[in-house]
């Protein structure tokens, strides 16, 4: 190999931006994802099947086909169905956010039905409310729980969200393929841009796997 | 707007092709993936420090960053690095075999680590050798164990397979992204070419799930 490595050429300035943009997106895409994924939790165990299964498909279908296809299909086919005008940053957020909120709708359900039975029926015991009994033992509880694969789902959409570059919104991914065409230097760039992922999804899933043995020395 | 979905009768034969690209590359990088992911999951377990410091590397490295870089660097960057040319075809299969190793070591990893000590007292106690013991009795249980969960594995490196279409690879994505780019008719062709991902991802899902109770059922735990 006589490859000279240049990393002076880098230029940190658009990566940063870039790293800014990937986070907005990520805190974005986490927010819908955890309010809308626990109400999406709700409607996908409710009772009547009618409302059960629309909700159902939805999840499904995010979980089952490819993100990349998602985020296409949402930058071309929203606005012409639609005809809604959104900036690239929201479709993005929308983008990435419906797809974690049926990741995540799935971690709380597990999380819900590992809610003991009879903490249900001591809540009835006390005469709570269906929604007293919801808001007090089953959230909770049932958050508490599913907050290890609640942080995992949300680093892989910080993963997943490089995805957006493709459709030309800048964040990260999409400085660093600028930035690789400018220099002419790929392997110095995108080494820069993996290590900067890299980065930041490592200490999360450091703290993730410390949160999951600390629960299971407690749970033991 | 008015839908036309007989566009898409039109280009079936680009779709067949593209969807036979896509199943191609993840069946080569399941095989090979899974290979290296059980050597990788059992030098993480290894007593020697170098070894299990080089394997854990890898996988942190491969699970801590985007597919999508992965991709980019294996197609721009491991050509000028070894000097060789590499064929499309070869690149994505480098760059999803290292990616599937990567997540199935852990499942691997989980898998053995998930038969109890107990067995491991119970082969000594009965004076097995230490071959017969992980052929014979950790090995059938942890490749039991982790079959659930590579098969899931195996739906993400599906799904994941379509990123090679933002390196240039014909699959079904890019095929898809290409005729609805020419036709101006985003809607039928992307909302089909998702349903093809869809109806192949979704009964696999099912079978994870199916294939789980039994497992469970018949390790009794």
């Amino acid at each position: 190999m006589n490859y000279t490595f240049d990393f002076q050429s880098i230029t940190f300035g658009p990566l940063w931006e870039g790293l800014i943009v990937t986070l907005e997106l990520t805190t974005a895409a986490n927010i819908i994802g955890i309010v809308g994924g626990f109400l999406l939790a709700l409607l996908i165990m409710s009772p009547v099947a009618v409302v059960r299964m629309p909700f159902m498909l939805f999840v499904e279908f995010f979980r089952c086909t490819p993100a990349i296809v998602q985020i296409v299909w949402f930058f071309y086919c929203v606005p012409m169905l639609f005809n809604v005008f959104l900036g690239s940053m929201t479709m993005g957020i929308l983008a990435l956010g419906f797809n974690l909120m049926a990741f995540n709708a799935e971690a709380y359900r597990a999380a819900i039905q590992a809610v003991p039975r009879e903490q249900i029926d001591a809540g009835i015991a006390l005469g709570l409310n269906p929604l007293q009994r919801i808001l007090y033992i089953v959230l909770p509880t049932a958050f508490r729980a599913s907050i290890p694969v609640l942080l995992t789902n949300g680093i892989v959409i910080f993963q997943q969200s490089a995805l957006v570059a493709i459709v030309a919104v800048q964040d990260l991914m999409y400085q660093g393929k600028t930035l690789a065409t400018e220099t002419y230097r790929p392997i110095e760039t995108f080494t820069v841009v993996a290590l900067i992922y890299f980065a930041v999804s490592f200490p999360v899933t450091q703290i993730v796997g410390y949160l999951e043995r600390r629960r299971q020395l407690l749970m033991s | 707007m008015a839908l036309d979905f007989s566009i898409i009768l039109r280009f079936q034969d680009a779709l067949v092709l593209g969807l036979w690209m896509t199943i191609k590359l993840t069946l080569i990088c399941i095989v090979l993936g899974c290979t290296l992911g059980f050597v990788v999951g059992l030098a993480r377990t290894s007593r020697n420090v170098l070894v299990r410091a080089v394997s854990s590397i890898y996988v942190e490295f491969f699970r801590g960053t985007p597919v999508l870089i992965q991709l980019f660097w294996i197609f721009f960057c491991l050509p000028l690095i070894l000097g060789v040319e590499l064929s499309n075809l070869a690149s994505g299969v480098i760059a999803l075999t290292l990616y599937m190793g990567a997540i199935t070591s852990e499942t691997f990893r989980a898998s053995l680590k998930s038969v109890g000590p107990e067995q491991r007292d119970a082969c000594v106690a009965l004076g097995l050798p230490n071959r017969v013991q992980i052929t014979n009795v950790i090995l059938p249980q942890a490749v039991l164990r982790a079959i659930p969960t590579l098969l899931s594995n195996c739906v993400s490196l599906f799904k994941e397979s379509a990123l090679v279409s933002a390196v240039g690879m014909a699959d079904l994505m890019f095929v898809g992204q290409n005729i609805s780019n020419n036709t101006a008719r985003p809607v039928e062709v992307l909302t089909v070419v998702a349903l093809i991902y869809f109806a192949i991802a979704f009964p696999l899902t099912r079978a994870v799930t199916l294939v789980e109770g039994r497992i469970l059922k018949k390790l009794a735990i």
